[in-house]
């Protein structure tokens, strides 16, 4: 069994047309082939003889105290290997990333349905769903907070008795200029309140994983995961072990957005894989598991107060953010300061009170997603722009041309922002589209019963952790003994390409085309820790750690080749597809020969790069920089959303949507088109059709069938723009992109159905019976029927 | 582990549900697997009836035209004959589910699983569609109306089975429109929907009609009320919307996790609105 090699393996590219791997070319994601193929090997993919099944029992209630396993009958099943529960966790039986508060298996109580309870390793999945069925709780039921506002309330219970702080898991505070008081030098104000649900991440592959226990005491846990070297050391924890005797091996996840930022399969494989006698061990998540055990994005309620002088000038901000953080901190505290740090978008507002909870609840998780409190604060604060828009009589870009940051301005939090600031570009790139210019022509000619309406929205992205939570990265390049370029890649792809992206920089700066080089994905025994696939980090950190390192083995090569040569000095060499070159005289020697004249030692190199922090102290508490606040690289972007709203049904269909995007340099066009599309598409989503119904904290809808994520036939045409602002700290002048994108589409919609109805739909999503409830309540009796 | 028989002639199929009388039937299996998953059904053993030639295509027989419920809806929904004569039932099979499922899917299925959301069914209401039951002694032929009981419920005996759906090929409809109303474009359960087949005179005059809803009630409803309010007049927003306030006794919606019940009541009026468009010349 343990000599069976599960690695990730060393992806070559051979097979393929060696294409060449310059920055800026639209190269094919090296990674397309093998997936749609159906050859790459996920998480799920693993098996291997005499395997266990392991199995979560849930809790299925949400606040309960557990007085009690019985499991007496379920080990009678036949099968079955072992029936585990926290008595069986010699750690903490605890994980979490900030707040270390969430069971492995419950000792104490249940805090939401999918807590989990007991797990049961079994020779095959009948019997283990059998013997899940057997295993009665003994549950003393407690009064649950489902609510947020309520949470905070005296009287409510309590989700966590021990903390000092009742049902806040924490709360944020920000004051600038003359705070609350600046609303009286405001000619216009605007307020309102904004709902945003919780939205499921809906991964293709649900949560999966693999584990065995070596006879020499090392843990192996193949798994999807986002954040491999931190599973690592949580793991450990949890569990009492040394954490170098764990091994996370992380192959592409199936989609990830957030919900695999932090352990999910992983400590329950390892404990399952501590118990099955040295067999492997696999578990694999249903999908209803996955909705009713994963995390979900920050359900939030939002006061937004906005002022202004008569000229459009944005002069005060008030806000009040309630996210809903189920039971566990998972990243909730830093999801909440996220929100706070964007909640004036990205505009100069000099007077601003900005307070924020997260709030435990017995709701589901709140966790990591894709635009990671960004994206709720962006729905509430380009609606409240537009309807002070609307009331000051301007344009809506105008307004926030009038009032976007540039470079060396001041973001809402007080924060100078020093990076590059393409919004203006982006804005004004909008404006000059025809789907701006033409808006009101294309309104007019709306179908009967249809109405249209156009609507935009702008935004940034803070990326990497924040000034105190080190973002770093280690890359390492190999020139293998075959001649070959590998790279080990620190840093998980969860499908956004970079992975690809790494080849084609590590190949542009080492002259190789694809079938040159090879690639290693996270392990924590053979990559280099560098951090999480999250925060679009990814490639703007391991990226700049990478040139380092592919540089290094460059500079090896040329002086070796040109010793060898007897040349005058590297100068005289490059570096072509499988060769170095003599340019003087033409002569060549292959990669595979060369490296001949290497010894091991020399044929790697390794970089290390930290990510820049902001240096302005802007006066916010210690707990709050810890959580992230404030970042210093951003992103940007403004899009429209040109939405046919039927009278009739209340159904909002976006038949155009416009995004403008300042993600710096791009180094690859196509993978860069998909990122902003996909963030589209699961922006669209939130803003239309996903939600998650829940009923004192048991979800309703924990299928597909119920939870309406967007078809290809829902996602509209799109146009994306790129705005390249090179920024000088980026790798080759790149910044993120994998989030931006997923901010502007519920605000443009919302926008979009104010414009086409009169009418404001202020909770997401819009779904045709609200948008319709609205428009009866309201407007009917003037229109046309 | 559950034994699945694939019968190729009706003599076999007698046989097996002879043999294993509490066999759950099914064609396409699209309702069938999701609720055997669900944990809802649990039968001992299958029967599939996709194999069989008798329940396959669109037989033309003169003025009717049977159509085997094995038959599936992709298959449906390119049928010349059925292209021809029964707009109004292509136009609802177009949108049932997605291509995958339509690829799956049978009519026969979607007949039997009698969901009031069923999308070919509001559309074999206004066809007046006749089911053909067989057994191993005969058949018989009874309105679709009188075939579905409740919601998922339906006139069939043990030994039974639904082989197909009779229509009458000359109806005279002038008029065929569907209409889903869902919470996405595809793969999406109807919230509401409306199958209507009129006939206008030249002048736009209503000279025949029927309707029928489909996820409003326990069944597909239909209202003679509307009808008659529709009939001798020309259409025109009036018209419809007068007609619709006859609709209010006839539904019964329910709350349920895709809307509420107020939304399915005023979508279901104001889905009649929409057959002014055709009023106004629009094609469809």
């Amino acid at each position: 069994m343990n000599d069976q090699n599960f690695d990730n393996k060393n992806t070559s590219f051979s097979y393929l047309e060696s294409r060449p791997l310059h920055i800026g070319a639209s190269v094919p994601r090296l990674d397309a082939y093998e997936k749609v193929t159906g050859k790459e090997k996920y998480a799920a993919d693993y098996y291997g003889e005499n395997l266990v099944w392991a199995g979560v029992k849930r809790a299925g209630v949400p606040h309960a105290v557990l007085r009690g396993i019985d499991f007496s009958s379920a080990v009678k099943v036949p099968g079955i290997v072992r029936v585990l529960t926290h008595e069986d966790i010699t750690g903490s039986n605890r994980q979490g990333v900030i707040r270390k508060d969430q069971p492995v298996l419950v000792n104490d109580k249940a805090r939401h349905c999918g807590d989990a309870i007991a797990l049961v390793l079994a020779d095959n999945k009948e019997s283990l769903k059998e013997a899940l069925d057997l295993i009665v709780c003994d549950f003393e039921p407690l009064p649950g907070v489902f609510d947020s506002e309520q949470g905070l309330r005296n009287g409510a219970a309590l989700v966590h008795e021990d903390n000092a702080d009742g049902n806040r898991l924490l709360k944020g505070e920000i004051k600038t200029g003359s705070g609350s008081d600046a609303y009286k030098e405001c000619d216009v104000i605007v307020e309102a309140c904004f709902q945003t649900q919780s939205q499921e991440h809906a991964y293709l592959e649900t949560e999966a994983g693999w584990a065995r226990l070596l006879a020499n005491g090392k843990l192996e846990i193949v798994c999807s995961t986002q954040t491999p070297f931190r599973d690592r050391m949580e793991v450990a924890e949890a569990l009492g072990l040394d954490p170098t005797l764990v091994r996370i091996i992380a192959p592409y996840p199936g989609g990830a957005f957030g919900g695999k930022d932090g352990v999910t399969v992983q400590t329950l494989l390892g404990l399952a894989a501590l118990h099955s006698g040295g067999r492997p061990v696999k578990m694999w998540w249903n999908r209803e598991e996955s909705f009713v055990s994963g995390t979900k994005r920050h359900a939030a309620l939002m006061y937004y107060q906005l002022g202004a002088k008569a000229d459009g000038t944005l002069h005060f901000l008030d806000v009040r953010l309630y996210f809903d953080t189920g039971p566990y901190d998972h990243l909730g505290g830093v999801v909440l300061t996220l929100a706070l740090e964007h909640a004036g978008g990205p505009y100069r507002i000099p007077n601003a009170q900005l307070t924020g909870w997260a709030v435990y609840t017995n709701n589901p998780i709140g966790g990591a997603f894709r635009g990671f409190g960004v994206t709720q604060v962006t729905a509430a604060v380009e609606q409240v722009m537009d309807m002070l828009a609307q009331k000051l009589g301007m344009d809506p870009v105008k307004l926030r041309l009038k009032n976007a940051t540039k470079r060396g301005d001041r973001s809402c939090v007080g924060k100078t922002m020093v990076c590059s600031n393409g919004l203006v570009e982006c804005l004004e790139t909008l404006s000059k589209h025809d789907l701006w210019k033409q808006a009101d022509d294309w309104k007019s000619s709306a179908g009967p019963f249809k109405r249209r309406g156009v609507g935009i929205a702008a935004a940034m992205q803070g990326s990497g952790y924040g000034p105190v939570v080190p973002d770093y990265a280690n890359a390492k390049v190999e020139l293998t003994s075959d001649g070959k370029i590998r790279v080990y890649c620190g840093v998980v792809d969860m499908g956004q390409g970079n992975a690809s992206t790494n080849l084609q920089i590590a190949g542009s700066i080492l002259g190789q085309e694809s079938g040159q080089m090879e690639l290693v994905l996270p392990d924590t025994d053979r990559t280099l820790p560098s951090g999480s696939a999250s925060a679009s980090r990814c490639t703007y950190t391991f990226g700049n750690a990478l040139i380092g390192a592919a540089e290094t083995l460059k500079q090896r090569i040329l002086q070796r080749a040109a010793d060898l040569f007897m040349a005058s000095g590297p100068h005289e060499m490059a570096l072509i597809p499988g060769s170095v070159r003599h340019l003087p005289t033409g002569r060549e020697v292959p990669l595979f020969r060369l490296v001949k004249f290497f010894q091991d030692s020399e044929r790697i190199a390794v970089h290390h790069f930290r990510a820049p922090v902001a240096a302005d102290n802007i006066g916010v508490s210690p707990e709050i920089k810890l959580h992230g606040l404030p970042h210093t690289l951003f992103s940007f972007g403004a899009c429209l959303a040109a939405v046919e709203v039927d009278e009739l049904t209340g159904a909002a269909e976006v038949k155009r949507f416009l995004a403008v995007s300042d993600c710096g340099k791009v180094l690859n066009p196509q993978i860069y088109q998909q990122q902003i599309h996909g963030g589209i598409a699961q922006g669209l989503g939130y803003a239309l059709s996903e939600k998650l119904e829940v009923e004192k904290g048991r979800i309703l809808t924990t299928g597909f069938s119920t939870y309406i994520i967007p078809t290809a036939s829902d996602v509209p045409e799109i146009d994306s723009i790129a705005v390249e602002i090179y920024e000088p700290t980026g790798p080759f002048g790149l910044k993120g992109v994998g989030e931006i994108a997923t901010n502007g589409p519920l605000p443009a919609v919302a926008n979009a159905v104010a414009d086409a109805l009169g009418i404001r739909v202020f909770e997401s999503p819009l779904t045709a019976e609200r948008i319709l409830e609205a428009f009866a309540s309201n407007g009917r009796q003037e229109s046309s029927i | 582990m559950r034994q699945v028989s694939l019968p190729r002639t009706l003599g076999e199929l007698w046989a097996v549900l002879q043999r294993q009388p509490h066999s759950a039937v099914y064609a396409g299996g699209t309702d069938l697997f999701v609720k055997i998953r669900d944990g809802q059904l649990n039968p001992e053993s299958l029967v599939c009836l996709e194999r069989l030639t008798e329940l396959q295509g669109v037989q033309d027989n003169g003025d009717e035209l049977f159509i085997g419920a094995a038959t599936t809806h992709s298959k449906l929904i390119v049928a010349e004959s059925v292209r021809e004569h029964l707009r109004v039932l292509v136009k609802a099979a177009s949108v049932l589910g997605s291509p995958p499922i339509r690829h799956m899917g049978t009519i026969g299925g979607n007949i039997v699983t009698a969901s009031p959301a069923g999308d070919t069914l509001p559309a074999l209401y206004v066809l007046s569609a006749e089911v053909e039951i067989r057994h191993c002694e005969g058949s018989k032929r009874i309105p679709i109306n009188e075939f579905i009981i409740g919601p998922g419920t339906v006139d069939l005996a043990k030994g039974e089975i639904l082989a197909g759906v009779w229509l009458r090929k000359h109806q005279g409809w002038n008029l065929s429109h569907y209409e889903k109303i869902g919470r996405r474009k595809a793969q999406a359960c109807a919230i509401a929907s409306m199958a209507a087949v009129l006939e206008l005179t030249e002048t736009g005059k209503v000279k025949r009609a029927r309707l029928a809803w489909g996820s409003v009630g326990p069944t597909v409803i239909t209202s003679e009320g509307v009808e008659n309010a529709l009939i001798g007049e020309q259409l025109s927003l009036e018209v419809l919307k007068n007609a619709g306030t006859m609709l209010d006794k006839a539904i019964s919606p329910i709350y349920d996790i895709r809307a509420g019940a107020d939304y399915r009541r005023m979508v279901s009026k104001a889905m009649l609105l929409r057959l002014n468009d055709y009023a106004c010349g629009t094609t469809y």
